[in-house]
């Protein structure tokens, strides 16, 4: 309880009222509704000034290294602030984006969300992803992963604090991240 | 000459065109394999990924897999990172300490230094004997350093890394050697796939300084520092630079030397370009008097602009985005990026290019994703009849080669041309076509003979 910066699952189920996990699963829809429509200005709006939106890489170490806590290095592939964020929905409306040009279609999944703490007006959440994105002609690109989101109650709905995502490749197969995870 | 694929029948450097069977034949690629990076010298690692003994870093020459590690004594040693048991793939992790490596298949132990050191069950089950000392790891026999940087060479008889390089020494001593200490890869590193031949790629570094204003027009658009684009002006914070390395007006050089390439263009100031970070292109600034010491004005100025060392290593000056093409097959490649620092750069500047290290040119970044697009539908329109056979333009200042008075090296041309590409595919096509070292330089040196007459 009120733990919001835990990384790994709790062992034990963090019980919130049925109404509140509703309330937050239909916001986590609407947002992924909003990308999938394109709708990348509405998006802004429910994210909050001071958001954090962060992907590293993945890597491989040896048992030897992890037993020891030891890693090798990482590094970001998203390390985004609110203006950030609209400048990379700004290239998209110049037109000469051109990955994106003609524009991809996008589904958004959300599945496993579970609320892991609560402190004052703000939650934090865990969820798995799965993003398809149908690209030019006949491109097809899949992306599963994880994230962690720390929701701040704004009115009667919800705005993003932050989302730390992980993307569950070591190797990216895909020519380049061009959308929002 | 040795021409058995007709692979000179491909390219004409002298006329610049290509036909683009060398990016899709099977064959073409497989003696690639053999004779570009089976005798070229190739990037392994940085020193800095293996400050200690026991420190390894996995990585592939061409297509083979490799271990770099560094030995007790502090030297440093690569091997094809494969069991000489059964040919299964030895070590998995990216990188790592380790006092030995053992096969995962059935247990056969290899030390730092690559001898075989332990056979499990080895009384029991080699009752004829078997002779460890004949059995240790196939070590990369050319290895050699260079301001940081650690290449590696299958080739005996290749020459050395000097001489391979040739002035391109003096455009990479430009990235690495701008302070005291050297350089150091600062985080981890980017890897993703693209559906492309490694030329594309190797060759837009080398040569490709035209497409920039276009390609990457919408990154330009909303990160240049206007009003516009945010009401203070500065959209990646104090010390943005203003404009785009392209739109000073001073005119810049390409160069061409041996398969490799470079461009840049010539800036009043030491500006890195204009996607970097305020805070590192500050720090450029800040530090120019010791770049200028050392490299004098026209490297110490030099903040942007692409190279690649033939065949597959690329970098970009300020950006500071240092990078491998691994071929994987005719039709895909394996990027690598590394993001670069001055060992002498403050924690919070080696931060701050990180992060403006992935905005640009990670594989979500601003710059990077329009680029692996271009070349992915480059390569799915060669899949048909009739544009197998459609040879590409590559004329850019055909003709307009010059050797410079000014101390800049090698054959150059202005900044916008094909130059380098046209050397970059003529040095191909020399490796290719040649046996033995001796007939690839002189190649290689009676077309850059012709081409600047003398």
């Amino acid at each position: 309880m009120d733990d919001l910066s835990a990384k790994a699952a709790a062992s034990a189920v963090y019980k919130v009222s049925p109404e509140l996990q509703h309330e937050v699963e239909q916001f986590l829809y609407l947002e992924a509704a909003l990308q999938d429509e394109h709708r990348f200005r509405e998006w802004l709006g429910l994210l909050s000034e001071d958001v954090r939106y962060t992907l590293s890489t993945n890597t491989l170490a040896q048992v030897r290294d992890r037993r020891r806590g030891i890693a090798p290095p990482t590094t970001y592939i998203f390390n985004e602030n609110k203006y950030t964020l609209e400048r990379r929905v700004a290239r998209l409306e110049t037109g000469m984006a051109w990955v994106e040009e003609p524009q991809s279609r996008t589904r958004r999944f959300i599945t496993n969300v579970r609320i892991t703490g609560q402190a004052g007006d703000e939650v934090r959440l865990s969820c798995n992803y799965a993003v398809h994105r149908a690209a030019k002609a006949r491109d097809h690109h899949t992306f599963y992963g994880t994230r962690r989101d720390t929701l701040r109650r704004n009115g009667d709905s919800w705005i993003v604090v932050s989302r730390e995502l992980e993307l569950d490749e070591f190797v990216l197969v895909t020519a380049n991240i061009s959308i929002f995870l | 000459m040795d021409d058995k694929l007709n692979v000179r029948q491909l390219v004409d450097a002298h006329k610049g065109t290509v036909k683009p069977a060398i990016y899709i034949d099977q064959d073409i690629y497989d003696l690639e394999l053999e004779r570009v990076f089976g005798r070229s010298w190739l990037f392994l690692a940085h020193e800095s990924q293996l400050p200690k003994a026991g420190d390894f870093f996995t990585t592939y020459m061409g297509e083979d897999p490799v271990i770099v590690t560094r030995q007790k004594d502090g030297s440093i040693a690569a091997f094809l990172n494969q069991c000489r048991h059964r040919g299964m793939k030895l070590c998995h992790a990216d990188s790592g300490n380790t006092r030995a490596f053992t096969c995962p298949y059935h247990g056969w132990g290899f030390g730092l230094e690559g001898g075989l050191s332990v056979v499990p069950l080895e009384q029991e089950a080699y009752r004829n004997g078997l002779d460890k000392s004949k059995w240790g790891l196939v070590r990369v026999p050319r290895l050699t350093t260079y301001k940081g940087l650690i290449f590696g060479n299958w080739d005996e008889t290749a020459p050395s890394l000097e001489d391979y390089l040739g002035d391109m020494a003096w455009y990479m001593d430009g990235f690495l050697d701008r302070r005291e200490g050297g350089t150091e890869v600062v985080g981890g590193v980017h890897k993703w796939v693209i559906d492309c031949n490694w030329k594309f790629a190797a060759e837009q570094f080398c040569s490709d300084q035209y497409h920039a204003p276009y390609t990457h027009g919408s990154a330009i658009q909303v990160l240049a520092p206007t009003p516009e684009n945010k009401s203070d002006g500065k959209p990646l914070g104090d010390g943005q630079t203003q404009r785009p390395a392209w739109a000073n007006g001073l005119g810049g050089v390409q160069f061409s030397e041996k398969g490799h390439g470079s461009a840049f263009f010539f800036t009043e100031k030491p500006d890195a370009n204009v996607w970097v970070g305020g805070e590192v292109s500050e720090y450029f600034r800040e530090t120019y008097p010791e770049a200028e010491r050392r490299l004098g004005s026209v490297r110490a100025l030099r903040l942007a602009g692409h190279n690649t060392m033939f065949p597959t290593l690329s970098w970009l000056n300020g950006t500071q985005t240092l990078r491998v093409w691994h071929p994987k097959g005719p039709n895909q490649i394996e990027v690598w990026v590394f993001c670069i620092a001055d060992k002498a750069a403050p924690d919070s500047v080696k931060e701050a290019l990180k992060a403006s290290h992935a905005r640009a040119f990670g594989p979500a970044g601003f710059l990077e994703q329009d680029d692996s697009e271009n070349w992915v539908e480059v390569q799915k329109v060669l899949r048909g009849y009739k544009a197998k056979q459609t040879g590409f333009c590559v004329q850019m200042g055909l003709g307009f080669e010059e050797r410079r008075k000014d101390g800049i090296p090698g054959v150059t041309n202005y900044t916008f041309a094909e130059t380098a590409a046209r050397g970059f595919y003529q040095r191909w096509v020399d490796m290719m076509t040649s046996e033995t070292w001796a007939e690839i330089e002189a190649r290689t040196k009676e077309y850059q003979k012709e081409l600047v007459h003398g």
